[in-house]
């Protein structure tokens, strides 16, 4: 094909109504061809593959921490019930007196022992 | 070897293996559309090192989002645009940096290297197509490059590129114009 036919075909390429269907195949045999270069598909995949193996641990983690978590919490809200057993067994009621363990104190004996008189 | 067999499988079958961690399927999906993207990017941007990385930013994109991937759209489109984004968002990104620097616009990165072909004719084609894009304003660039090198319609272009089809026609128009002029000095 010319350079006159070329840029012919160039600009009748943007006229809307053409059908440019088969022009990637005809500037191909004329030699205009784009590619990437040798090995891009394993390169590509290899990418994939560090991005892969490099987010894995982080997830890990992140499903560890969750994991961890939930024990602490769970061992947490499990010794609460346990104390208010205890306190409740021990002092008879669950009032902040007994939660502090002031239920046998008066006010005139706490102004005593901070005071020290 | 392997790959080999996945040469018959329809795109929706190499998706479906693709999610399920099938490697060797998604290598498949890039041998099949690795030239389109190339002709997409590297008519946008030239031929360069940063044509590659983008065409393999392209397919890192398309596996990660490939769990949205609904089938609506014909897997090729949706590749073609996740393409165009990139590239666009590249072009964007270059003429922030030049206009740090220079007035200069992003033509300055582009490199068109005419492959060493056989024959005079052949060598012409390469160069006409190779100035004739690097001529041109990028809003025509990616409009000559949707219909001479992916061979779009008009309709299939303001689709991929998200604009109204009164828009790709108006462009249509000024591109050619443009196109002229560069194709006179030639």
């Amino acid at each position: 094909m010319k350079a006159s036919e070329i840029k012919k075909m160039l600009i009748r390429s943007l006229d809307p109504d053409a059908d440019t269907r088969d022009f990637p195949e005809k500037l191909e045999e004329e030699g205009v061809y784009f590619d990437f270069s040798y090995g891009f598909s394993d390169k590509v995949l290899d990418r994939l593959s560090h991005a892969v193996s490099a987010s894995l641990p982080q997830a890990e983690f992140i499903k560890g921490m969750n994991y961890v978590f939930y024990r602490i919490a769970l061992t947490g809200i499990a010794a609460i019930v346990i104390l208010l057993i205890s306190i409740f067994l021990m002092e008879g009621s669950l009032s902040i007196n007994s939660f502090i363990g002031l239920s046998d104190t008066y006010d005139e004996s706490i102004m005593c022992l901070l005071t020290g008189n | 070897m392997i790959r080999e067999s996945y040469r018959q499988y329809g795109d929706d079958e190499l998706v479906k293996a693709s999610l399920e961690g099938n490697k060797q399927a998604f290598g498949e999906i890039i041998a099949r559309y690795k030239g389109m993207v190339a002709r997409t990017v590297k008519g946008m941007l030239g031929d360069s090192v940063y044509s590659e990385d983008i065409g393999q930013d392209v397919f890192i994109k398309l596996y990660k989002s490939l769990p949205d991937f609904r089938g609506e759209a014909k897997l090729s489109t949706y590749i073609q645009k996740i393409a165009v984004n990139l590239t666009l968002n590249e072009l964007k990104r270059r003429k922030r940096f030049f206009s740090m620097f220079t007035q200069a616009g992003n033509n300055e990165m582009y490199e068109y290297e005419i492959a060493a072909h056989d024959s005079e004719e052949r060598r012409d084609a390469a160069e006409i197509v190779g100035k004739a894009l690097k001529g041109m304003d990028p809003r025509f660039r990616i409009i000559l490059t949707m219909r001479m090198l992916q061979g779009y319609s008009t309709r299939e272009t303001a689709e991929i590129l998200d604009l109204p089809i009164g828009t790709v026609l108006s462009r249509l128009s000024r591109a050619q114009e443009q196109l002229k002029g560069i194709l006179n000095k030639l």
